[in-house]
């Protein structure tokens, strides 16, 4: 079966490449646009993977994991932050708002498509 | 790891990312226009912080994009603004007119980096940023050469003055077989040894039977580092993991991958007992089975994602309504001209010109839309407001919005910014009880008000309701008079809600027990009115009030009646009339001497004429008893006007007469006809005004 990976990423060229290179491996993509577009758009269904930017207007990635992880369906769903730098600073907040883990930008789509089928196989 | 990289890119398909191109360029455009706009527009010394991380949120964006498809030199430079960007946005220096400069000219620099990479692709750029960068690492440096003093002064010999040279950040684990304890001795070892650096741990507690991380900080190689640790670790129990595969897992986190092949090289926290194991799997199918977004096999397009936006200046857009203003007028001008045509002869012209017609509605309808934006723009700024301002009061109100979706003009949209908030603030301060007083009258201790915007033909309706104490009659009525106003006991309920918006009302003026709703309503009224909208007002004394505001969808174009006065051609907004019909002399009735009333059904209605109010002759020939009366209302007062001829209805491209001409009492406004010749329009409600002096 093919997986629904949420993506939620505020610049549009970011979120067309990752629809672009995850639907081109056969996931099923959802993009949203900010924080509480991915949790609106998280709300009844349940995704495979949720992929998150950090800053993002609206609502930021790691208050989006927080909301996610604080609801039932979203417990155990692998999140994965987007992150532009991999600071300590940055990771002892994504592990405190229960990322699963991070990938740093700028990522090329093998790295990507590599990290999310350790997360979700497929 | 640099090998692992490489590896992965090579065995990877041949995902080509120029497809993506077209789209970041424009998204960067987007966002240095934006940055550029905010850097001029806000003092950033004052700046709010929504603003200075809007500016942040831009240059981080840019950078995000260039770093992801290769344009390093923007990558680069974005990364230095956004550095500066994030210390301002932190408050940890303060905007210098230098600073802006610094961000501007980088933002010029990056347009012309833009335009080679748009024209050349991602090499062959001629842009020299050798400079800029320079004056960045500076501005970074005198920052941290501020924040050691300042550290060095609050801190006296703490392990930071220990390390010198550039620090670096890794990341070790160390594997513990039966207990903690290597775990126990690395961090002993970072705490007793300050040049060793820093030490954190990434689990929360040390692991036995497993690997256990630290975020290291230190100024040594990996080399030194290993050879430090071998003194008390043997080299089996530590292992640096490298520090760029660009991303990880947490090792307790909630969606762990299941324990696979571990591969070393790309550094995965293994799981930690007692970890939890996903309690829904991920792989669960889901209930609601989504679509298919997309077959994979589909063809390589650089379409733009589904939910994207074009941005264009407001000016481009009004320019698009004067023009389809003009061809509305062009429009009408031949269907004017036509009707002197012969039928038969001329129609292939006549269908041509229907069809010109029916294309020119729905094009301005089109382009009228690009204007229009939904309420909840305006919405979304009253929960926190109300928020504050209820906790301030000691009261507990619910706010309730409807219809959100509602579009308005973008123009009018911000002007009921302010009278919206005049009105949903008077509701919570003065229309709402405090709990005990609520509980005492019966009501639930939590106040509502609820904002609520529809279509209503050709305007909105937008409504503020509260379900306070509502409005006292007798006492507005009382204080009405006090301020000298006539006002008979008799009057509706309407007018004497309508009281408040008499200049006279102010706070000062209405004690407290009265609920003290007179806070600048007269100019809530005026601001409205100059909108084109009307106020109306409902109230329950005890149990609550509503205002409704009626506004116009558009300001520029109108439904309109034109009415004839001798030779000249006036136009009434459609949405004001009411009914029109020809005069029967014995409905006139003669009061006070000049004044005239017409009685329409059960009501006397004060006459205007028209030809008397604007001073035009009227025609020749025209005999009493053949006048045409229009009735029209504006704020729940009616009058009759009396006109010579109804020319017809259409719709009018409103044209400013002030700004063209000169204030012209009784008029809004001029519009340009079919046969050319310049109407004005009436302002009922001024006109319905004067009937009452």
């Amino acid at each position: 079966m093919s997986h629904d990976i949420l993506a939620v990423d505020d610049s549009a060229s970011i979120r067309q490449m990752l629809a672009f290179t995850l639907k081109g491996a056969g996931f099923r993509v959802t993009e949203a646009v900010d924080g509480q577009d991915g949790l609106d758009k998280a709300r009844g269904k349940s995704f495979h993977l949720v992929l998150t930017d950090q800053n993002m207007p609206r609502m930021d990635g790691l208050s989006l994991v927080r909301a996610l992880r604080g609801q039932a369906a979203y417990r155990g769903t692998p999140i994965l932050m987007l992150t532009t730098e991999s600071s300590d600073a940055m990771k002892a907040q994504g592990r405190a708002a229960g990322a699963t883990g991070w990938l740093v930008k700028p990522f090329d789509p093998n790295k990507l498509l590599e990290v999310v089928r350790k997360v979700i196989g497929g | 790891m640099s090998a692992m990289t490489s590896g992965s890119a090579e065995r990877g398909s041949a995902i080509d990312l120029t497809q993506f191109f077209a789209v970041f360029f424009e998204e960067a455009t987007e966002n240095l226009d934006g940055m550029e706009h905010h850097l001029l527009n806000a003092d950033l010394q004052t700046a709010d912080d929504e603003t200075l991380n809007s500016i942040f949120r831009c240059a981080h964006s840019v950078k995000g994009g260039a770093a992801t498809f290769g344009f390093t030199d923007m990558a680069e430079l974005t990364h230095e603004m956004e550095t500066l960007l994030d210390r301002l946005r932190r408050h940890e220096v303060v905007a210098d007119t230098a600073m802006v400069d610094l961000l501007l000219h980088s933002v010029d620099t990056l347009r012309a980096q833009l335009a080679c990479h748009r024209d050349g692709g991602t090499d062959a750029v001629a842009v020299d940023t050798g400079d800029l960068l320079l004056r960045y690492q500076s501005l970074t440096a005198a920052a941290n050469d501020c924040e050691e003093a300042t550290a060095a002064e609050q801190t006296p010999g703490t392990p930071a003055e220990a390390a010198e040279g550039p620090t670096h950040t890794i990341e070790l684990a160390v594997i513990c077989d039966d207990s903690t304890a290597p775990a126990d001795i690395l961090m002993r070892m970072f705490h007793q040894s300050a040049h060793l650096g820093t030490a954190t741990p990434l689990s929360a507690d040390p692991v036995a039977k497993g690997e256990n991380r630290f975020m290291i900080v230190t100024s040594l190689s990996d080399q030194e580092l290993l050879a430090q640790l071998g003194f008390h670790l043997a080299p089996e129990q530590v292992r640096i993991i490298p520090a760029d595969i660009g991303y990880g897992f947490f090792s307790d986190a909630p969606g762990m991958p299941r324990e696979e092949g571990s591969d070393a090289g790309f550094g995965f926290f293994s799981d930690a007992p007692g970890a939890p194991q996903s309690d829904v799997s991920p792989h669960v199918e889901s209930s609601t089975e989504p679509e298919p977004v997309a077959a994979p096999s589909r063809p390589v397009t650089p379409a733009r994602a589904d939910s994207t936006t074009l941005r264009v200046p407001v000016e481009k857009v009004d320019q698009l309504v004067n023009l389809v203003g003009e061809l509305v007028i062009t429009q009408a001008m031949l269907a004017q001209t036509s009707k002197e045509l012969d039928l038969e002869l001329h129609q292939q012209i006549m269908a041509g010109l229907g069809e010109l017609e029916r294309n020119t509605r729905d094009l301005q309808e089109a382009v009228m839309s690009i204007r229009m934006i939904p309420m909840s723009t305006v919405f979304n700024r009253f929960p926190r407001m109300l928020r504050d301002l209820a906790s301030k009061l000691g009261k507990q109100v619910e706010f309730v919005t409807k219809g959100e979706a509602t579009e308005l003009d973008k123009g009018l949209v911000e002007k009921i910014i302010d009278p919206l908030t005049h009105l949903v603030r008077n509701s919570c301060d003065h229309g709402i009880e405090p709990p005990a007083e609520r509980l005492a009258v019966g009501k639930p201790a939590h106040g509502t008000i609820t904002l609520s915007a529809s279509h209503q033909g050709g305007s909105i309706m937008i409504e503020v309701r509260d379900d306070g104490r509502g409005l006292p009659r007798q006492k507005l009525i009382d204080k009405a008079r006090q301020r000298g106003l006539n006002v008979p006991d008799s009057i509706s309920d309407s007018e004497a809600w309508a009281l408040i918006f008499a200049p006279g009302f102010s706070t000062a003026d209405v004690v407290t027990d009265v609920s003290g709703r007179g806070v600048g309503m007269d100019v809530v009224k005026k601001n409205i009115g100059a909108l084109g909208g009307s106020v109306d007002i409902e109230a329950a004394e005890g149990f609550g009030m509503s205002v409704k505001v009626r506004l116009p969808l558009t300001l520029a174009i109108m439904d309109a009646m034109s009415v004839g006065v001798g030779d000249e051609c006036y136009i009434l907004p459609l949405a004001s009339v009411v009914e029109s019909f020809q005069m029967a002399p014995d409905k006139i009735r003669t009061v006070g001497g000049s004044g005239r009333v017409v009685q329409v059904r059960d009501e006397f209605l004060p006459i205007i004429a028209l030809a008397q109010v604007f001073d035009v002759p009227r025609r020749y020939g025209v005999e009493a008893g053949e006048d045409i009366i229009v009735v029209v209302e504006s704020d729940g007062v009616r009058v009759a006007l009396q006109v010579d001829a109804l020319l017809g209805q259409q719709q009018v491209v409103v044209k400013n007469l002030e700004s063209n001409y000169r204030k012209v009492a009784h008029i809004s406004g001029a519009t340009i006809m079919g046969d050319g010749r310049v109407a004005l329009i009436l302002d009922v409600g001024s006109l319905a005004r004067r009937s009452r002096h």
